[in-house]
């Protein structure tokens, strides 16, 4: 449909598209945004602002960073604390997102169950990392679990928020066309909440980034956490800085990835 | 009741037709229990549906037109009374206020209750273009509802409700958001599938002009709580046209009639 339009000029149709060109635009520039703060951070350790033993100019970093790239030193790292995060969040999203739809589309269910989860919510996931550990043992299973448990409720409780918003009117829709219970489920709760599912999954990411940085200084031998203690405990400052970068700068592309699949499964809201 | 006959048209109904709807002392109120409050929306409303007939019930705004249509649908429950649907398939429904799915398109709109049934896609397809074509909305079987306006939403949620083709059709207000042209030619469009395929059709609106262009019987409701004050038999032939009937004395005696009905409705 889009190219037919005799009746505009070339420069109607110039200033039709405008806005989404300069969106797009707009949303480059973003994805880079990010190292604006590198730069003032460079700029200030140039002209001695910062103190330059805590705070190494990313040019100092960047060059230490390099050298384990070449040596491959890092990757092992990346990959260790990538393969946690994966598996612990999935373990964690999956019934996250499970139960979140069935106690907002149950009210029996969200009575009694409800309040368990309120409770269990606030216990602050690294308090019990050590009784994790105990559990779990040192490998890899105690950092699944400790990232399934944070990434959990952050899940559980936006897809139920994400539920219990659903107007009405749809679930009038859904019965009047005769859809079985499974079928309300999949078709209309779990596309409205779709959304706050989306936005809980970029907290998620977020959080798991930060839970399985406690948890590799903790209890680890590999990972981009364990890096980035090995490093301060023998005060190499400037590795401990790309491991710092590493590990953000994971969490942030994960966090684009997350927009990306949000662009394509929630097309009809506004971004 | 006098009914008019006609020789072309398949209806009216025949007088001695089966009810399809019964309505008996129906009563319904909803309390709110924060505020302790009772609102009575319908009593004792009485009503007789026959199968084929296309009934219209006007009324005064929140006199409980939408309450009984929902308690029709099996949407909301009853207090009291007697409630009866014979109909080997579930009444379909047209919401008054905006129902279309916002995470599907038009087609898919159009096509939900039928892919609820598991029927195949390419049947799907055949069925949703023929109502997308009587709908008007062919162009815009991709969008999505945002990118639609009030009055093409609606056109989809009625779309929809013609799609699986049920035995009773419930349509609350469906043309309330078109504009005079396009309620023209939505309203000669229902009539011809109603016509074609015999359907009950219970229709609200709050225009006396629709009620009488489209109706066999108009119902006349009270302010709330509402109940049915008044039964009246609209004689025009089958198939009408809707633009010629507005050319008969009788058209406008009876809008006189029902206005005067809604006047004399006493206030609460
Ligand atoms: N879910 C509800 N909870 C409480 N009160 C309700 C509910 N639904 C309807 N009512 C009340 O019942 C009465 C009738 O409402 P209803 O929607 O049936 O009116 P209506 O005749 O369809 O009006 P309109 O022409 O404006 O659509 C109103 O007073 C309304 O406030
Ligand atoms: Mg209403």
């Amino acid at each position: 449909m889009t190219n037919a339009h005799p009746s505009l000029s070339p420069e109607d149709i110039e200033r039709l598209k405008a806005p989404a060109r300069r969106a797009s635009i707009y949303r480059i520039f973003s994805y880079f945004s990010p190292l604006l703060l590198l730069l003032l951070w460079e700029l200030s350790a140039q002209a001695a602002l910062i103190d330059r033993r805590f705070f190494p100019p990313p040019s100092a970093i960047a060059g230490t960073a390099w050298d384990m790239i070449v040596s491959l030193e890092l990757f092992d790292h990346i990959g260790a604390t990538l393969r946690r995060v994966g598996v612990g969040y999935a373990m964690g999203a999956i019934p996250g997102v499970l139960l979140g739809l069935l106690l907002g589309l149950s009210a029996p269910l969200r009575r009694v169950l409800g309040p368990i989860f309120a409770a269990l919510y606030p216990v602050p996931k690294i308090a019990i990392l050590p009784l994790i550990l105990l559990i779990f043992g040192v490998g890899d299973a105690s950092k699944f679990v400790v990232i399934a448990i944070g990434v959990f409720f952050l899940m559980f409780y936006n897809t139920l928020g994400g539920v219990m918003q659903i107007p009405q009117i749809y679930l009038d829709v859904a019965r009047n066309a005769g859809a079985t219970r499974f079928q309300t489920f999949r078709r209309i709760a779990l596309p409205s909440a779709l959304p706050s599912i989306f936005t809980g999954l970029k907290l998620a990411a977020g959080s798991s980034f930060i839970i399985i940085a406690a948890a590799e200084f903790l209890g680890a031998r590999s990972g981009v956490g364990f890096f980035i203690w090995a490093s301060w405990q023998t005060f190499a400052v400037s590795r401990m800085f790309v491991g710092i970068v590493v590990i953000s700068a994971m969490g942030y592309l994960t966090i684009l990835a997350i927009e990306a699949l949000e662009r394509r499964f929630v097309p009809w809201s506004k971004h | 009741m006098n009914m008019a006959v006609s020789q072309t048209g398949r209806n009216p109904v025949a007088a001695n037709a089966a009810a399809a709807i019964e309505v008996r002392h129906l009563v319904k109120a909803f309390y709110d229990a924060s505020g302790d409050r009772i609102t009575l929306a319908a009593t004792d409303v009485n009503f007789t549906v026959k199968r084929g007939e296309f009934v219209c019930i006007v009324g005064p705004s929140g006199c409980g037109k939408t309450t009984v249509l929902r308690i029709l649908a099996g949407l909301e429950q009853k207090l009291s009374g007697e409630v009866r649907i014979d109909s080997t398939t579930p009444p379909a429904m047209v919401f008054q206020e905006a129902s279309v799915l916002p995470w599907l398109t038009v087609a898919q709109n159009v096509a939900f209750p039928l892919s609820l049934r598991g029927v195949s896609a390419e049947k799907q397809r055949g069925r949703v273009n023929e109502l997308l074509e009587l709908t008007g909305l062919t162009e815009f079987a991709s969008a999505y509802p945002h990118q639609l306006s009030g009055g093409m939403k609606q056109r989809v949620s009625v779309a929809r409700s013609l799609v699986d083709d049920r035995d009773v059709l419930l349509m609350d207000e469906p043309f309330g958001a078109l504009d005079e042209q396009t309620r023209l030619t939505l309203q000669q469009e229902l009539l011809g599938i109603w016509e074609r395929t015999g359907k009950t059709v219970v229709f609200i609106t709050h225009s006396v002009d629709e009620a009488l262009t489209l109706a066999d019987r108009v119902l006349v409701m009270s302010p709330r709580p509402g109940t049915i004050v008044a039964d009246l038999a609209v004689p025009f032939e089958r198939p009408r046209d809707v633009v010629e009937m507005r050319r008969d004395k009788r058209f406008w005696d009876l809008t006189y009639e029902v206005w005067r009905l809604l006047a004399a409705s006493p206030e609460h």
